[in-house]
């Protein structure tokens, strides 16, 4: 006793009922299957020797397109020859389209299966009913049956057509230079036929049930173990799914504040209206220096002032602008308005941010960092914002020199993917010595600058208490990014195409 | 930055070594210089007025001279080839003008590469003219006090010398003249000047008139008033601005009374130096003393590299309050602690080791007792501050790339603001609910974050005075225009679409810089069948992963749909809190955006949330 799935199992118990082979076609309408599923069933079937399976290959024949309004007005060829008959036997061509009614390209074109019928004959420059075409005058060409016959039944077969009378290799012949008047398909038909040991199988087989899904019932009362689960296109292409994702600059910012936080700083915040005094005046940037110009920097129509920090600071830093103070400075030699640094800004930099943390605890050791929005009077293009990220870090100890300066800028930089480094000297306002980091891309097969730093200078720590070494660096991350992701325009970060969103990788 | 071309050929002559082109670069990047590498130049000069003109390789040879005027397509024999060169392509290295030139920069190379060590001398011959100041010009009527000056005499400049003096005299205007507001420079021939003695004073706008550089001597309506020139001559319109709000101009006159010059805005055309010109008159005047007299230094010592047979002589200056000479080429003397710069730089350093290095960057330097060094610094350095500007002079000596990199030792313990972990945790959120993180622009405008939004102008925002565009007016108060503009952008994309930012908006407030960041989070969801429930589910998710309950009452809330807008108040350990806002648009605020989709968003303030700034 065997156990048969349900296809193969009904399909036996049919095939083993009948005397003799039958028509899968048959079988379907018989077992209501669609016939692939018969096949698919009966190929199992005649894997186990249980059934065999026959095959017999017929022509099927049904007019084309072209071929309806032959069958509606006749073979063209043929009204020729009725015309020449009309006409005494014989015309010109040039007066066949009258005498046919039919136009000149419809005569040019039929005259060569006139002439290879045989039905007329070149005679200088007429054309002459032959024998044969007088004979055609009253009997139907092969073909012409042919076209006849589909036009009634539709379609037949080879074995039909022959009864019917219609020679079809002839016909087929004639028509080898028209296309798509009559099209030709090759089809089979098969039949399905319980072997012996089928037959004798079908009176002991037993059903064993298939189903696609498994349900909380069938784990409930045991009956998954009864049935078969009808395998799945394991290999099937599903629809893409994203995930909910953060953007891809938040990752890089993300990462640089990871990459301070193990190295073991604090992180520290400050706002982004700020007084000119902390982001000019307190770094030792002149009054007049170039950066502080309304044309670089956004001032505020509200609020209209800030307040300075206590009067001692103020203080020492107005005589570190105008002589030096007691910093050993020569300063800048100029008349220092407290008026200029009560001015509100949208910070310039997160320097802003570190020196008012230096301000408020000056004592090493300490490491803080800020990453934050700084906002420059840039007009908007592919590579320029108004608004953009930087980080800002110090390092105020005791024991802080140049070296350790670099040494930390390798290891942030190391930690943020780079590995080739080039440390170029550099001018900035507030720093001495200063150096600018330059990072060698692979892609771009040259050095990239990517950030400034340096040791803030006496004229600005010691006005603010600190007498130890501060090391400083500050550093753009769009950059970063657009070199991450390949962008060759900073505003796609900021006007965020959700496809782009989804398409970048969590790995990039 | 302004980019220099400095000539190879000439920076090469005047080099003591043999280096390659690409050593070359080498050393400039390690004194500092920001090189882009080498580029041919061809140079023109205008017959008519001597002006030469440089062009790159792919630039179109002059049509017009940049200084007279002449039209050099309609006759073409005014324009004469000068031939062509290789130069280094650098930015300038604003805080060394001393550089600027090939001779500057070839002192510079010859000193670092250890071919002619410590200070430079130069031989300056005694005062023959004499300027007097009148003390007008330190007063508000005209105030531009200081002038410095030199007379050159055995000047035989060839074409490509005038050229490097007139780029040099050009850089200094940008680079230590702040485009001639602080210094600006007049070379005068000194054949047409009557010496010994010079006036620099004050004159009324009316006070005087003279044939300005450029103007045709021959041409009786050429002689213009100081106010006419600043009101007609192209120089006088471009620099009118630095004379704003003087009663009187500076003029600077000879012994006969005829003008040099009008500074800091145009010479005389009588003056004017030409082809035949053999001696030079120079004068720097500017607002401080210091500043006209280190220009003057680097512009003479330069024209001394440069020229080797020119003989430089002093000036005297007559101030109200005393009498001085300049070029003045006294070194600056700085003490500099042998020990503090080996601390500083985290290299190991000796006396003499640290004077192998200054001396390589051209300084002269002594024993100055008790650990110190006595540093003589040239004159034509501007930048020397403090002893940590001559610290950074030795670290580039000793080459940035030869410091071994290191960490500080001491051990410090790290941490996050607490915002940032809570930042994270609403990120998470959001993500897991299938919501994209968006960043969107801060500065924002009336329009959108108010008018669009159905709300009134409240003025309760940090507004800046002077915007670049009217779409960017003032820093948001809101994340939800943002987040409604990403929408409109991605209007052609998929829906429902859910987006969310993280990020700070700015209210004014009592604090020292009058404003306040609140760091929010908001989330906006669009699409059919997306609505109030969604958003909500959302922010009470977000809200519930923190550790607090959420109640949301209906509130009138013009943004949203009648009905359909609520605020959100957080239950936790220290009571109930209004946290934030939620609802579904209102239809006149999604056409606003050109939103064409039922859309519904919520904004939590999580500084509120967080207790934390």
């Amino acid at each position: 006793m065997s156990t048969f799935r349900e296809n193969e199992f009904h399909l036996l118990k049919a095939l083993a009922e009948a005397e003799e082979g039958l028509l899968v076609g048959e079988l379907a309408t018989r077992l209501s299957l669609d016939q692939s599923l018969v096949m698919a069933a009966g190929a199992n079937l005649v894997e186990a020797g249980l059934a065999a399976m026959t095959e017999q290959t017929y022509q099927e024949y049904r007019l084309g397109d072209l071929g309806r309004p032959l069958a509606a007005h006749g073979l063209p060829e043929r009204r020729l020859i009725e015309a020449m008959d009309r006409a005494g036997g014989s015309a010109t061509i040039a007066q066949l389209p009258d005498l046919a009614g039919l136009d000149k390209k419809g005569v040019g074109q039929c005259l060569r299966f006139l002439l290879a019928k045989g039905w007329a004959e070149k005679r200088g420059g007429a054309l002459e009913l032959s024998a044969t075409g007088r004979l055609a005058l009253s009997e139907r060409s092969p073909d012409e049956l042919l076209i006849a016959r589909l036009a009634e039944v539709e379609e037949s077969t080879d074995a039909e057509l022959e009864e019917a009378g219609v020679d079809t290799a002839a016909a087929m012949k004639l028509l080898l230079g028209r296309k798509n008047v009559v099209r030709v398909k090759k089809r089979k038909l098969r039949y399905l036929e319980a072997t012996e040991a089928g037959r004798r199988e079908a009176t002991t087989a037993v059903l064993r049930r298939e189903v696609n899904q498994l349900t909380s019932a069938m784990l409930a009362d045991g009956s998954w173990k009864d049935v078969d689960f009808r395998p799945y296109d394991m290999a099937a292409e599903t629809e893409p799914l994203v995930p909910g994702k953060a953007h891809p600059f938040r990752r890089v910012l993300e990462q640089t504040r990871r990459v301070f936080l193990e190295m073991g700083f604090s992180e520290i915040v400050s706002p982004f209206v700020e007084s000119s005094f902390w982001d000019f005046d307190a770094l030792f940037q002149p009054q007049d220096h170039p950066a502080r110009d309304m044309q670089d920097t956004f001032y505020l129509a509200r609020p209209g002032r800030c307040d300075l920090p206590e009067d001692e600071v103020v203080e020492a830093v107005r005589r570190t602008h105008e002589d030096g103070g007691d910093t050993g400075s020569v300063g800048w030699r100029y008349r220092w308005r407290r008026k200029l640094a009560a001015e509100p800004v949208l910070r310039t930099h997160t320097t802003a941010c570190t020196i008012r943390a230096l301000a408020a605890d000056p004592n090493p050791p300490r490491k803080v960092f800020c990453v934050g929005k700084v906002f420059r009077r840039e007009t908007v293009d592919y590579k320029h914002l108004p608004v953009f990220f930087q980080v800002d870090g110090i390092i105020i100890d005791e024991q802080a020199s140049f070296a350790s300066l670099l040494g930390t800028l390798e290891a942030f930089y190391r930690k943020m993917g780079f590995d080739k480094f080039q440390f170029r000297p550099a001018f900035f306002p507030y720093t001495e010595p200063s150096v600018e980091v330059f990072v060698y891309m692979e892609e771009k097969q040259d050095w990239v600058e990517m950030g400034g730093a340096g040791v803030f200078r006496p004229e600005v720590t010691e006005p603010l208490g600190c007498r130890v070494p501060v090391l400083a660096w500050g550093l753009g991350l769009e950059r970063l990014a657009m070199f991450r992701y390949g962008l060759e325009d900073i505003r796609q970060i900021y006007i965020s195409d959700l496809a782009w969103l989804k398409e970048t990788k969590l790995c990039q | 930055m302004p980019v220099v071309g400095i000539p190879v050929s000439l920076l090469n002559d005047r080099l003591a070594a043999d280096l390659g082109r690409d050593e070359l670069i080498e050393e400039l990047q390690h004194l500092g210089c920001d090189v882009e590498g080498y580029a041919t130049l061809r140079r023109f000069k205008c017959r008519h007025c001597g002006n030469i003109m440089e062009i790159t390789e792919t630039q179109q040879p002059p049509v017009l001279c940049r200084r007279c005027g002449a039209d050099f397509s309609s006759a073409p024999q005014s324009l004469q080839s000068l031939g062509e060169g290789d130069v280094i392509r650098m930015e300038l290295l604003a805080v060394r003008p001393d550089m600027f030139d090939p001779g500057g920069l070839a002192r510079t190379l010859r000193a670092y590469l250890g071919a002619e060590r410590g200070l430079r001398r130069y031989e300056l011959a005694p005062p023959v003219a004499r300027v007097v100041v009148h003390p007008d010009l330190s007063g508000d009527l005209c105030p531009r006090p200081a002038i410095a000056c030199a007379v050159v005499r055995s000047v035989a400049l060839s074409d490509d010398i005038i050229k490097e003096v007139m780029n040099l005299q050009e850089n200094l205007h940008w680079a230590l003249g702040r485009d001639r507001k602080h210094a600006s420079i007049g070379v005068y021939d000194l054949e047409r000047v009557r010496l010994p003695e010079l006036r620099y004073g004050a004159v009324e706008p009316e006070g005087i008139s003279f044939v300005p550089l450029g103007y045709d001597p021959a041409d009786p309506t050429s002689s213009l008033t100081p106010a006419q020139i600043l009101r007609e001559h192209p120089k006088g319109v471009e620099y009118a601005g630095l004379l704003d709000g003087f009663e009187r101009y500076p003029l600077l006159t000879d012994g006969d009374g005829s003008v040099l010059s009008m500074p800091p805005i145009i010479n005389s055309e009588h003056t004017r130096v030409t082809d035949g010109t053999r001696s030079l008159f120079i004068d720097v005047t500017g607002l401080g003393r210091r500043l006209v007299g280190r220009t003057l230094n680097v512009l003479v010592t330069s024209l001394e590299e440069l020229c080797p047979d020119v003989m430089v002589e002093q000036v005297q200056i007559a101030y109200p309050d005393g009498e001085m000479v300049t070029p003045d080429l006294t070194p600056q003397d700085v003490d500099l602690d042998v020990e503090a710069t080996g601390l500083l730089l985290g290299v190991d350093l000796d006396a003499t080791a640290l004077t192998d290095l200054l001396e390589r960057m051209g300084h002269d330097v002594a024993p100055g007792g008790q650990g110190a060094l006595k540093v003589r610094v040239p004159a034509y350095r501007n930048d020397i501050l403090h002893p940590r500007d001559l610290m950074e002079d030795a670290a580039i000596a000793y080459g940035y790339h030869n410091i071994t990199p290191r960490l500080v030792p001491t051990m410090t313990v790290g941490g996050e603001r607490r915002v940032e972990a809570v930042s994270r945790l609403a990120r998470e959120t959001l993500c897991g609910l299938g919501y994209l993180e968006v960043m969107t622009l801060q500065l924002t405008c009336e329009r959108r974050c108010y008018d669009a939004m159905r709300l009134e102008r409240s003025g309760d925002h940090v507004e800046v005075s002077h915007p670049i565009s009217s779409e960017q007016t003032l820093l948001r108060p809101s994340l939800a225009p943002g987040l409604l503009d990403t929408l409109t952008v991605n209007a052609h994309r998929e829906y429902p679409q859910r987006i969310f930012e993280v990020g700070e908006v700015t209210e004014l407030a009592d604090t020292d810089t009058g404003a306040l960041e609140r760091r929010r989070v908001a989330g906006v969801i669009i699409g059919e069948k997306m609505g109030v429930t969604d958003v909500r589910a959302a922010a009470a998710a977000v809200l519930r992963e923190f550790g607090w309950g959420v109640r949301t009452c209906t509130a009138p809330l013009p943004q949203f749909l009648p009905g359909r807008g609520a605020t959100i108040i957080a239950d936790g350990e220290a009571g109930e809190r209004e946290v934030g806002v939620l609802g579904e648009l209102h239809p006149e605020v999604l056409d606003a955006f050109r939103l064409r989709h039922p859309a519904a968003d919520f904004e939590l303030d999580l500084t509120t949330l967080t207790g934390e700034r």
